[in-house]
């Protein structure tokens, strides 16, 4: 390893931290939505493997430290993982204590990243030995994991009905394009449709305005009204040990490590179910709140590192609710990158810690820094100058443009078909997690049938 | 003042303005596509372009479309 490409590994891993730092903060913003097409497009433009990950890890990191900023601040939340914390971020904000809140969530990422680097590394290279055998069984695997996460969703019965159909609309589609002749048989389209489904519920709204009695009855909403509580500044370098009782560092440590252990589930049901489940007992609601958010938000970075590490190191295959999300384009953006050619067998042990650390360092150097210090700040500058048409249009226009270099012309309307499809199937109930894994089970499921 | 009318839609956890929506998913789109057009044709090149074109549609529509959200500080109630 030599030294421009650790310069050039420390230039993305600054530039990860900056953009999702800002993109965190954004209310609304899915995670996958946001850093599976730009890794994408990373991947595609032939940068280094390496530099890749660090760029991804730092975002990652960046972007769970910052989305729940505007939970606390407001009650948005800035992220799908945020959500759970709104109740307990709402808590300490009645007893004025919004900036506590910030401080304290932070400081629970900072130790959920601490925990989950060194710990996913260590479970990564103890799985590492059985994990071909289990890359042959890839599609099986996948099936059963749609299966899984249809069973436990909340609408178990609709999603286990989707399946079938939804695989057969995505091998449908691939097999069309292969008839026609616009794609060589021994390719097969998977970004622009993975795509597809993350920007579906957008895709659908939108087809749905054009039609003038829905758009119509559209429920209409005047300005979103953001009120934010004044802060006093704080000097010096936070320090997240000093911020944190030591009941909360070890609540949010135990947290964090059961995050790591159960990285292929999902992370916002583990994020619910464990931080209700560790505080329960605590009496104070500011007590229970503040170790609440703390620990919660501990854990969802600590998922989200274990979810994309473990896989990507161990196996080679996404399979983690993260894996097959947001970080999807580290295993599977052809032609750069394939499910036999990607980071897993790529990248060294060594490579893997380098990365990982140099990407986790600078996202809390920076953004921890910043987190805590300017919160209020960003905050404003990002709700009072960042229109949320601009970030709808970018994400557009990225899958646009991804679908048209996948497929050409017919392959946009063909990503507009599975939006139309994934967003109705998500808006009744059918999570992401499951259309994602239906989207690798399609070949080998519906090759049972021939 | 026309602020308080409701004529905004919500996609996405946050309102926005239809016309203004569309707009900005037009102009993103052609700023885009037009960067992977003009690049040269190789490998790379047209999703560099294409990106830049992104990032272009993306302040364009920034300066002309104001956020349709509310901002105000509070002082701190004891």
């Amino acid at each position: 390893m030599d030294i421009s490409l650790i310069i050039q590994m420390v230039i993305a891993a600054v530039i990860g931290a900056t953009l999702y730092t800002i993109i965190g903060i954004a209310p609304g913003t899915d995670e996958t939505a946001v850093l599976a097409p730009v890794t994408l497009v990373l991947v595609l433009m032939g940068i280094q493997p390496i530099v890749i990950l660090s760029f991804f890890i730092s975002a990652i990191v960046a972007k769970k430290l910052t989305d729940s900023i505007p939970v606390a601040i407001a009650g948005i939340p800035g992220g799908v993982m945020a959500a759970p914390m709104v109740e307990h971020a709402m808590v300490l904000k009645k007893y004025g204590l919004p900036d506590v809140s910030i401080r304290k969530m932070a400081s629970g990422s900072v130790i959920g990243t601490i925990v989950a680097v060194p710990l996913s590394l260590l479970l990564a290279s103890l799985l590492a030995p059985f994990g071909g055998n289990i890359a042959q069984y890839a599609g099986p695997i996948f099936f059963g994991g749609a299966v899984f996460l249809a069973l436990m969703s909340k609408n178990r019965w609709l999603a286990l009905a989707s399946i079938l159909p939804f695989a057969i609309l995505i091998q449908g589609l691939r097999h069309l394009y292969w008839g026609i002749g616009i794609i060589p048989e021994d390719k097969t389209v998977f970004t622009s449709f993975f795509l597809g489904i993350t920007i579906g519920p957008i895709i659908l709204t939108l087809f749905e305005l054009i039609n003038k009695d829905i758009r119509q009855k559209k429920p209409r909403y005047g300005k979103k009204e953001i009120k934010v509580m004044k802060q006093k500044p704080t000097k010096g370098f936070p320090n997240p040990f000093k911020i944190l009782e030591r009941s909360e560092v070890r609540t949010t440590s135990f947290a964090s490590f059961l995050g790591v252990v159960t990285f292929f589930m999902s992370p916002v049901g583990m994020t619910i179910f464990l931080g209700e489940a560790l505080t329960k007992y605590i009496k104070d609601p500011v007590k229970r709140a503040s170790r609440a958010i703390a620990s919660m938000d501990g854990l969802t970075n600590a998922t989200y590192i274990s979810g994309t590490l473990i896989p990507l190191i161990a196996i080679g295959l996404p399979l983690s609710p993260t894996a097959i999300g947001p970080a999807i384009a580290l295993f599977n953006a052809p032609p750069v990158l394939t499910e036999e050619h990607n980071l897993h067998h790529l990248l060294t042990m060594t490579d893997f810690v380098v990365a990982t650390i140099i990407g986790a360092v600078i996202a809390i150097g920076l953004t921890y820094y910043v987190t805590v210090k300017y919160s209020q700040q960003i905050c404003a500058f990002v709700f009072k100058y960042v229109p949320h048409e601009a970030l709808l249009g970018v994400f557009f226009a990225l899958v646009l443009m991804l679908a048209y270099r996948d497929a050409g012309l017919i392959n946009i309307a063909g990503v507009f078909l599975i939006g139309i499809v994934a967003g109705t199937l998500h808006r009744w109930g059918v999570n992401y997690g499951v259309q994602f894994m239906v989207l690798y089970a399609a070949p080998w499921l519906l090759g049972l049938f021939s | 003042m026309e602020s308080n009318d409701k004529k905004y839609i919500e996609v996405w956890e946050d309102v926005v303005d239809m016309k203004d929506l569309v707009l900005s998913l037009i102009i993103c789109s052609i700023t885009t596509m037009g960067g992977y057009f003009l690049a040269p044709n190789d490998e790379t090149k047209p999703l560099i372009f294409g990106l830049i074109g992104t990032v272009i549609g993306f302040i364009i529509c920034t300066v002309i479309f104001k956020p349709k959200r509310t901002f105000e500080y509070i002082e701190e109630e004891e």
